[in-house]
Order: structure tokens, then C-alpha cells, then sequence
């Protein structure tokens, strides 16, 4: 109940909507990234999309009996059957709390990481970006750069480099095409 | 995808009346009669008509001049003239190669012509570098490879199969909010009621409409609820039943195979002048097209090869109190996990004089060395030692065949074995690990996981009563068939960390069979049996050596498959091993260490350990051997027997003398079978001894888990 009535509600639309077109057109290209700003393990972060190839809530996860303590388990995707690791556990802070979403990574073998909350998915400039190694050792490695919100800056997960840390875990050879 | 594709349908009508053809003709060929002619006429017409619908004018023709060449042999048993035999088979190649043509996707460059169709459909590729055996001095030319009557088993249906597998995933996934809608329903039938019994205890009398709504509304709520739950519940079932069928569609009897290599064997000894029969057996055996098509491709050249190299010419053959006809037998078995594919003949076997001196002259057999067993030849031949020379190639003339073998092996982690008796025969043996296994499995849930048990390892299923589970939880043994297995609660090896929910704890037993003796699993529900189809875990998802493999539920969710042995040994890892003095529960077997101068079967045994969890090291010589086995403390040595200079024999003896080592359990495995080797591994000190011919693995495990030292 703020008092708004429909005709302001209908102006702001239709003002935002003209502006739209004065406003150059975006294009999805070298000036900007498509970032996936998510929650893990209680903290935030960022996911460049490009290095995802979906994203799936709920998605049922069978629990595997495995020596290596971030692999939750397994998961089904289209008849395939995926190995799903724990990103808060690779990232060094695992929290008992059971992630809510899958990402499913780019590259071979099939990955699926598996993280708490989906903040928002955004494209934001490339100066946005900072790129630059976060730490060099611990945790750290994994991630790639931060990204300048609004809401505060996220460190971005290098998906290439946790996947490498993942074959490291699964005493799986790493594909040296593997790169992407 | 073709929804408009005309030549959708006759491409598969087409290639199965190929096949029939392909199949008829050698029938024909090795019994005449009115009744494969007969047979073959209205197979080839049935083409013809078809070819003509689609207007494929090149497979009507010939279908037709098919025809023309049986139609006078329609009544009466002579048998076809040699030429007409010939002739037919040409066509039947030829149709064959036209119908492989239209499976081609489209053409990326100009197909062959058609007067070529040996070259179109030619060899498999499985060694492109070796060429054929055509070094080889034999009286006939050799005729062009035989072309594949079949493109390779099951390979046009493979991706329409998956398309059919995810648009089955994809419906499953819908139902979902379905069954959660079955959930929800039942608890607001489970409110509702709750709700009506409140109002029926309570006081005022001002409810009783109100009461009688409620009421209402929980029997509708009730009965709604059981009609939409039986509804999915079939529908899922259906889906599942459509879902498991399909499933087992990927997998293609071997028997799809079996055509081909007789047609083979049918041109070679045309070739050669040799009058030889084919004999197959396992046609009915599944495995998949992935598998089948590289083993058929490789046998491709053994079966050739037994028939010009192996089958001796007729008067030798009697001569020698042999049938005139020769035989080649092909087999294809399945050994639990593994599939074994073996092609014997009852020819002259391997020359391994020739093979000797080659070896010799060559220099891989050192001046001073003694001369090789027929045995070791024999590696020489597989490993690729000599093979690969044109000068063995001639004499012994195996090689490319028994590359082409161990290459398939090498591709698809098998093995291959020969054996061969001069003057009887030679056998070529390989064998590989299948992916997909199709099996029954009886589901069980334990600790709120489910998973599946394969049912041709359940020896039986006890209830328990809420006592006698915890009794067999304390003691970790079951009564059963009067004596006590070992027990354990699945609950506990399946665990993950997760918080159970609120289960009732184990409720029944289930009696496993495995090599080392009857075990029970303690489990809290039995679900039922299911077909299913099992896959190795993905790469990337290393887990417990209980887990064997995965398979996918309807709704597309994994279903871990459980390893009976792997389960026996956890088991006994808890138990202590043996006859039940109990060790301490966490004691972990030492090392095993493998002595072997040959590297496949190093590898082998060390998958074959790996795999039952056990630690390996190896060493590639007695004298490794040794030298390892002082510099660190092992659980059991598994050693060959005839290796160069320190042997099988020498090395457990020389453990036995060490008092270091004397306490360390011996294991020998070797190709000879005789007594008196036996009775000189045990007065050498072998606690054990293996006959490689009789390989079983299982056998050599049960060994293991008897001797094997624990920490």
C-alpha cells in the first residue's frame, strides 16, 4: 500500500520502456561478461557463464560411498550419469547445509558442481572485472578475478582450475586439451 | 532427423533382409535343398518388391537376378552349380554393399561406385596399418576381403536408441511434479482427517455440520488421493518397463556377428580349396555394439586365418586320421562381468619350429639362452615381438590376425589368450570386460539410501525381528542354512555422511553368494526385483569397492549396483579374515606383491587385485622380486613360474629361506597344469598354486582373502 496508483505505475512502464530504445544498444561481446552471482557455502561468488553448460535446481543427487569427501554422489542428466562435487568443500569451507543447484561445467568428463543459493544471473562490463589471481596457494587458486556489484565484489570460481583440482581429487589424468 | 525421410523405413526392413540373404546363402551352401531355396526366394522378393516401392532400381535388379538364378532349384535336392553358388554370393555382396550405402549418412564425399563394393564395404578398420595377409604364398589368389554383409552390429539403431532413452528421461523428469503432487495430496488427506477427528472429539455442537464437512472432505480427499496415486504409480511403471526394454535394445546378440565371420570362413576356404565347416555357438548372448564390433572385426582375420593357415588340405587331413572337412568353431561366452570370445580349429596349430628358428635368427632369444618354451613362442606371436615381420608373417602367417586381436584388447582392456596343439589345433581367446551388463536386480533400502543388489548373488532373504537385528549387528554373524555367515548392516558401508532420516532400522537379511562363502547384509526394506541395465561409474566418481557400477532409474536418477564381492570383502576386512578369529576390525590387508615377466598378465592380476581392493606393487623378474619384497613388508607374493633367470620355484624358496620374509604367504600362477609342478610349488613352499589355462579369477581372489597378511 504506498499510495501508488495504477496511471503512475503505467507511466513508469511506459518511460522506462521509451528509454530503452534511447539507450545504445547492449551487445553480449568483448565488452561484457555474463556472470552467474551465486552463494556458496554461506559466501558469495561468481560464475562465468561461459564455462557453464546449465544450471539445475533440485536436481536429485544419489549419495555415493567414496574416499574422497567433496564428491557428494551422482546425478542424471538426460541418461547420463554425472559426478557432482561439493564447490564449498573444494573452495575450502564446506557448511553441512545440502546444495540446492547443480551447474554443470564445461569440458570432459562431465562435471557437475553443486553450490547453495542462485543470487542472480547478470551481465555487467568487462571493466567491472578485475582479473588477477586471488592468492597464489590454498583456495584461493580457484578463483580468478572479483567482480565489482552493487550488492559488493564476488570472487570469480575458475571453473577450469577446480576442475583440474577435481581430477587431482578423482586420481583422474588430466586431459591436456582440457582447457576450456 | 528424418521425419520425411523416405528410405527411413526400408533401410531397416532392408538391411534385415540382407542379412536373412546373407545368412540363407551360406545355409544353402552347406545344405542344399528345396527348402533354403524356397526361403531364400521369397526373402529375396520380398527385397525386391520393397526396393521397387522406394525405387532403389540397382537392389530391385538385383534381387530380381537373385531370383532368376534360384527359381529352377525351387523342387528337387541337387544342389547349385559352383558358379551359381558364386554368383549368388556376388549378389547378395553386392546388394549388401548398395543397402550399406544407404545407412551411410550423407555422403561427405563421392560414394564408391557400385561395381566395387568390396572396396566400399571393405575391411573394418580396426589396424589400418597392417595390411592383410597378402604376403602370404598360397596357391589361389587371394580373393578381395569378404565385405561386411553388416555395417558393423547395431550401429544405425545406436543414436535412435538414445534419442528414444532421453525423450523417456525427459517424461520421467516431467512426471515428477506429478509424484510430489501424490505427496502433497496425501498429506492434505492426512490434515484433513486429522482435522475431522478434532472436530469429532471437541465439545460444541455448533460443529456438527462443520463436522460432517470436514468429514466429507477427507474421504474425497482420501479417495482422490488413492485414484491419482494408482494412476501415476502405473504410469511410471509403464514408463520404466518401456524404459528397461529400450535399454536393453543397446545391448545386440552376438549372434549378429556370427554371419560374417562365416562368410569369412566360406571365402577362405573357397580360396584355399578347402572343404570347412563353421560352427558358432552364444548368438543369443547381449553385449553392446561397441564391444561386438571390434571383437567381430578382429576375429575377422582369425577365423581367415584358421582356415588357410590352420585347416590342412585333404589328403593331409586323412592322413593324418582326421575328418576331410575341417572345422572352425566360433564361441561367444559370458563369464559374469567379462565376455569371452574364443575361435578354434581342429587344423595343424602353429608351426612353432618355424616360429623358433624365426625367434632365433632374429635375435630375440639370446645366444646362450635355452630354447623357448612353446609357451613363451606363443607370447611372442601375441605381444607383437614377431609378429609384425613380413619373414614370420610367412612362415607362421598369424601375425595380422593376432594383432588386429590384441589390439581390440588393448582398446577395450581385454585379454587375449592362445593356446595351440600341433596336430589338433589352435585356440584364439579374448577377453573383455563389459560396460553395459544387463542383469535383475533386487532392490533393497538401507539407512534411507537405495541400491541394488544383483539377484544372481542372492542365495536367500530372512525377515528379522527388531532382536534378531540387533543381535546380528553385535555378533556380525546371521544363522543361516544351519551356519553362521558373516553379517553386515548395509546402512553402514552405504553411508555418506548424510543425516539418515528416521528409518526403522534393519529389517531383513539378504544371503549373498560370493567366492569366499555366504555372506548377509543387514538391509531395512526389500523393494523388489527390476531388469536393469548396468554401467561403470563415471569417470571423475571414485568410490568404495562395494559399489560395482550404476544404473539409471526411471525417473533418471543413479541407482547404485552393489558388488557382492565387494561386499565380502569389506566384510571380512571387518571380521578379520577367515575362520573367524576375530583380528581387529580395521585391519587392512598388507600389499600384494605380483612377480610376472609378461606385462599383460602383470596388468591383468593387478586389475583383478585393484579392483578387489587390495594395494599392488609388481616386479618384473624374480630377482625384482625379491629385492622388493625385502625392502618392504607384503601381504602375499604372487609370482609366475617360468620367468628368466630366477623362477616361480627358486623365488619361494628363497623367501621361505629368508627368516625375514618366511612368514610371507606364496601364491603361484602358471601355465602348467601338470602334478608333479604342483607337488614341486608345495615342497618349494607355495601355500598356493593357480593353473593360468583354468584362470579364474575368482579362484586366484579366494586364495588371496585365505592367505593375504593383514596389518
Amino acid at each position: 500500500m504506498t499510495g501508488r496508483t495504477v496511471a503512475e505505475r503505467v507511466n513508469r512502464l511506459r518511460t522506462d520502456f521509451d528509454r530503452s530504445f534511447a539507450e545504445p544498444a547492449r551487445t553480449v561481446g568483448a565488452d561484457s561478461v555474463e556472470l552467474l552471482a551465486i552463494g556458496v557455502g554461506g559466501r558469495p561468488y561468481a560464475l562465468r557463464l561461459s564455462q557453464a553448460s546449465g544450471v539445475h535446481p533440485d536436481r536429485a543427487v544419489t549419495a555415493l560411498p567414496t574416499p574422497v569427501p567433496a564428491l557428494l554422489g551422482v546425478a542424471g542428466f538426460a541418461g547420463a550419469v554425472v559426478p557432482v562435487y561439493d564447490l564449498a568443500a573444494l573452495l575450502g569451507h564446506p557448511i553441512p547445509e545440502r546444495p540446492r543447484w547443480l551447474v554443470l561445467t564445461t569440458g570432459a568428463p562431465p562435471l557437475a558442481l553443486a553450490f547453495h543459493r542462485l543470487d542472480h544471473h547478470l551481465r555487467v562490463p568487462v571493466v567491472d572485472v578485475v582479473e588477477g589471481s586471488i592468492g597464489d596457494a590454498g583456495p584461493g587458486t580457484y578463483l580468478q578475478g572479483l567482480v565489482r556489484l552493487p550488492d559488493g565484489n564476488r570472487p570469480i570460481v575458475d571453473v577450469p582450475a577446480t576442475r583440474a583440482l577435481v581430477h587431482q581429487l578423482a586420481g583422474h589424468q588430466p586431459d591436456p586439451k582440457e582447457t576450456s | 532427423m528424418g521425419g520425411r525421410d523416405p528410405l527411413r523405413y526400408f533401410r531397416l526392413e532392408a538391411r534385415e533382409l540382407v542379412d536373412q540373404i546373407s545368412a540363407g546363402v551360406l545355409d544353402l551352401d552347406q545344405r542344399p535343398g528345396p527348402e533354403p531355396v524356397g526361403r531364400l526366394l521369397r526373402v529375396a522378393h520380398t527385397l525386391k518388391g520393397a526396393a521397387r516401392v522406394v525405387k532403389q532400381k540397382e537392389i530391385a535388379d538385383r534381387a530380381h537376378a537373385f531370383e532368376d538364378i534360384l527359381v529352377p532349384h525351387r523342387s528337387g535336392d541337387a544342389p547349385l552349380a559352383a558358379e551359381e553358388m558364386r554368383e549368388l554370393l556376388r549378389l547378395n555382396d553386392e546388394i549388401a554393399a548398395q543397402v550399406a550405402l544407404l545407412e551411410a549418412p550423407p555422403p561427405p564425399e563421392a560414394p564408391e561406385p557400385p561395381e566395387q563394393p568390396a572396396a566400399a564395404a571393405g575391411e573394418p578398420a580396426v589396424r589400418p596399418a597392417a595390411p592383410d595377409p597378402a604376403p602370404v604364398p598360397v596357391s589361389a589368389p587371394q580373393p578381395p576381403p569378404a565385405p561386411e554383409p553388416l555395417s558393423g552390429p547395431g550401429r544405425a539403431t545406436t543414436s535412435d536408441l538414445d534419442e528414444l532413452l532421453d525423450a523417456i528421461g525427459e517424461t520421467n523428469a516431467q512426471m515428477m511434479p506429478l509424484r510430489d503432487g501424490c505427496g502433497t495430496m496425501e498429506r492434505l488427506h492426512r490434515s484433513a482427517e486429522a482435522l475431522s477427528d478434532q472436530l469429532r472429539a471437541g465439545r460444541s455442537a455448533v460443529d456438527g455440520p462443520v463436522r460432517v464437512s470436514a468429514e466429507r472432505l477427507a474421504a474425497e480427499l482420501g479417495s482422490a488421493s488413492r485414484r491419482f496415486t494408482d494412476a501415476v504409480d502405473q504410469i511410471v511403471r509403464g514408463l520404466d518397463d518401456v524404459r528397461a526394454k529400450a535399454e536393453g535394445l543397446r545391448l545386440v546378440p552376438a549372434g549378429s556377428i556370427f554371419t560374417t565371420l562365416r562368410r569369412a570362413v566360406r571365402d577362405a576356404a573357397d580360396a584355399e580349396g578347402r572343404r570347412v565347416r563353421f560352427v558358432s555357438r552364444g548368438a543369443d548372448i547381449r553385449m553392446g555394439a561397441h564391444l561386438l564390433s571390434p571383437a567381430s572385426g578382429a576375429f575377422l582375420h582369425v577365423v581367415r586365418n584358421a582356415v588357410v593357415h590352420g585347416i590342412e588340405p585333404e589328403p593331409e587331413r586323412l592322413t593324418a586320421g582326421k575328418p576331410a572337412e575341417g572345422t572352425v568353431t566360433f564361441e561367444v561366452e559370458r563369464r559374469g562381468r567379462w565376455a569371452l570370445f574364443r575361435c578354434s580349429d581342429d587344423g595343424r596349430g602353429f608351426d612353432l619350429a618355424a616360429l623358433r628358428r624365426t625367434a632365433q635368427e632374429r635375435g630375440m632369444l639370446g645366444p646362450g639362452d635355452p630354447p623357448p618354451a612353446d609357451r613363451e613362442l606363443l607370447d611372442l606371436v601375441l605381444h607383437g615381438g614377431i609378429s609384425t615381420s613380413p619373414k614370420v608373417t610367412e612362415v607362421a602367417g598369424r601375425g595380422i590376425g593376432m594383432d588386429a586381436v590384441r589390439d581390440v584388447a588393448a582398446q577395450l582392456h581385454g585379454e587375449v589368450r592362445v593356446r595351440s596343439t600341433p596336430g589338433e589345433g589352435a585356440t584364439v581367446e579374448l577377453v573383455i570386460p563389459l560396460t553395459l551388463l544387463s542383469m535383475t536386480g533386487l532392490m533393497v533400502e538401507a539407512g534411507g539410501a537405495t541400491a541394488t543388489v544383483p539377484l544372481d548373488a542372492v542365495r536367500g532373504c530372512l525377515r528379522l525381528s527388531a532382536a534378531e537385528a540387533a543381535t546380528a549387528t553385535s555378533s556380525g554373524r546371521i544363522l543361516y542354512d544351519g551356519s553362521a555367515a558373516p553379517f553386515l548392516p548395509l546402512a553402514e558401508v552405504l553411508y555418506t555422511g548424510d543425516t539418515v532420516p528416521d528409518v526403522p532400522g534393519t529389517g531383513a537379511a539378504v544371503v549373498l553368494n560370493c567366492t569366499a562363502g555366504t555372506l548377509a547384509i543387514g538391509v531395512d526394506r526389500l523393494c523388489g526385483t527390476s531388469a536393469l541395465v548396468a554401467r561403470p561409474l563415471p569417470d571423475l566418481a571414485p568410490a568404495s569397492p562395494i559399489i560395482s557400477s550404476v544404473s539409471v532409474e526411471a525417473d533418471g536418477r543413479p541407482r547404485l549396483v552393489l558388488d557382492p564381492e565387494g561386499l565380502a570383502t569389506e566384510v571380512l576386512r571387518r571380521h578379520g579374515s577367515g575362520a573367524g578369529t576375530a583380528a581387529s576390525p580395521a585391519a587392512e590387508p598388507l600389499p600384494v606383491l605380483v612377480v610376472d615377466d609378461s606385462l599383460t598378465t602383470r596388468m591383468l592380476e593387478r586389475s583383478i587385485l585393484e579392483s578387489a581392493g587390495y594395494q599392488v606393487e609388481l616386479a618384473a623378474s624374480g630377482e625384482e622380486g625379491l629385492e622388493k619384497a625385502r625392502a618392504s613388508r607384503y601381504g602375499l607374493v604372487l609370482s609366475d613360474i617360468d620367468m628368466p633367470g630366477i623362477d616361480g620355484f627358486t623365488l619361494v624358496e628363497r623367501i621361505r629361506a629368508d627368516p625375514e620374509l618366511s612368514g610371507v604367504p606364496c601364491v603361484l600362477v602358471s601355465s602348467r597344469a601338470g602334478a608333479e609342478d604342483r607337488e614341486r610349488g608345495r615342497s618349494a613352499g607355495a601355500d598356493a598354486y593357480v593353473v593360468k589355462g583354468e584362470f579364474d579369477q575368482e579362484e586366484l581372489l579366494a586364495h588371496i582373502r585365505r592367505l593375504v597378511v593383514r596389518s
